[in-house]
């Protein structure tokens, strides 16, 4: 279906696209990073007319070869605890993928980008879509994305004392990063005593199945 | 449990906390110490003003519905026609929070949005009362991530905890009862300078018996 847009890009930009298939009948085109910005323009003003950025997603792959495959975590109720020295991280890592729509031809594909962990830069897009800007400061924000030359480059929905970036694998599950300070409640289950729930215990860690927990990275 | 229900679990709770005024079965009554009989009849005055003054603030709630998600739907239904919470005597929600004695929480409450909540809740004026309301609220519910406060009473203390994502309405009625029930057993004073530590010992009296002491 949209596969001519794919050969249309092929034709264009011959370095550029460095692979594409096609996903249960969605056009994917694996773009250099360099170009994303020209091949976003001559999507949307070229006789393609992608005039609509549907939106920009991020994945992290840090784990991906080890958690999603491997099962054991997943049976588990527990949180696996992220040690990340025993787990081979996959490379490159983020992958960025603009889907664009055609309002004009119906027709819909998506870039994708690959990032390596050492380099997370990728040239804005808000200058071909203006709706760009909102989804670039969302993967700021979340992904750490570095967007180079995006006029407002600031956290969209934590706030701006969040340290990290939350949908990074590598970030801790159970990291809380409150903005007042907690109160001492008392445990109604468990009667009172030293730490935030009670007996020794944050309330957190209280529930089921989740007490092996690594306590550094937990509240 | 006489009625096949839960206890309610009584917490070292809100401001203004006050022993329990006629303990229940099972409670150790409370100490008797030496009283002239003066004091005697003050408290004994007191304690009436007290269950005048809890029986007319536990039916005349005033409502701050702090309303940040879905549990607002149900929020909506249990202010309308079917259910409506005004028939308990919580009748009018005010939107300022300057007007109102109870705080409910209705919906998640995330880091971001915590100092709102701590602003909204010290700007209520004393006795204040807080309700949970939904599981988010209660304890963070299913959201268990970086962006949520794991329940409300982490920011601020909370009286009842009304479970369910969302409540169903005979709970939130039920909660209000439990809450009505908990303000009525609280001690009211008239006016309470018991609590500013700078007040000198002789004045540590209540406004009934500055009256009775004349
Ligand atoms: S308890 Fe359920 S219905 Fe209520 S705010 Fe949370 S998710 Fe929404």
């Amino acid at each position: 279906m949209a596969q001519a847009l794919v050969d249309l890009l092929r034709d264009n930009f011959k370095e550029a696209v460095l692979s594409s298939h096609s996903h249960r009948g969605d056009e994917v085109a694996v773009v250099r990073r360099e170009s994303v910005q020209e091949i976003c323009r001559f999507l949307k003003d070229g006789e393609a007319r992608m005039q609509l950025l549907r939106y920009i997603a991020c994945v992290d792959l840090l784990t991906y070869d080890t958690e999603m495959t491997g099962g054991g975590a997943l049976a588990s109720n527990e949180v696996p605890a992220y040690d990340l020295a025993k787990k081979a991280p996959r490379e490159p890592r983020f992958q960025l993928g603009y889907n664009v729509y055609s309002v004009v031809r119906k027709q819909s594909v998506r870039l994708r980008v690959e990032l390596r962990s050492d380099d997370v830069k990728v040239p804005t897009v808000t200058s071909v879509w203006r709706t760009a800007d909102w989804w670039e400061r969302y993967l700021f924000d979340m992904f750490g994305i570095d967007f180079i030359g995006h006029p407002n480059l600031k956290r969209i929905l934590m706030y701006p004392e969040f340290q990290g970036h939350p949908l990074r694998k590598d970030y801790p599950t159970r990291k809380r990063q409150p903005l007042v300070a907690e109160l001492e409640f008392p445990d109604l289950i468990r009667g009172p005593g030293p730490g935030p729930g009670g007996a020794g215990v944050p309330m957190s860690q209280t529930h089921v199945g989740r007490k092996n927990v690594d306590p550094t990275t937990y509240d | 449990m006489a009625d096949g229900r839960l206890p309610i679990l009584r917490p070292e709770g809100n401001v203004p906390e006050s022993p329990r005024l006629h303990p229940g079965a099972g409670e150790e009554a409370a100490v008797p110490v030496l009283l002239t009989r003066r004091e005697d009849a003050t408290s004994w005055f007191e304690s009436k003003v007290s269950g005048a003054l809890g029986w007319a603030r536990a039916n005349s709630l005033f409502q701050y519905p702090f309303v940040t998600a879905c549990c607002g739907m149900e929020y909506m239904s249990v202010m309308c026609g079917r259910y409506d919470l005004a028939r308990f005597g919580a009748e009018f929600p005010r939107f300022t929070p300057r007007q109102a004695d109870l705080l409910m929480i209705v919906g998640t409450i995330n880091v971001k949005q915590s100092p709102v909540l701590l602003r909204v809740y010290e700007q209520m004026c004393e006795p204040k009362w807080v309700m949970a309301f939904g599981v988010c609220a209660s304890s963070g519910g299913f959201y268990d991530n970086y962006a949520t406060v794991q329940g409300a009473d982490r920011v601020i203390p909370v009286d009842v905890y009304v479970p369910g994502c969302p409540p169903r309405p005979e709970q939130v009625l039920d909660g209000l009862k439990i809450l009505q029930e908990k303000i009525q057993t609280q001690r009211h004073v008239l006016h309470s300078v018991e609590r500013s530590p700078e007040m000198r010992e002789d004045k540590k009296r209540s406004f009934l018996g500055k009256l009775l002491a004349k």
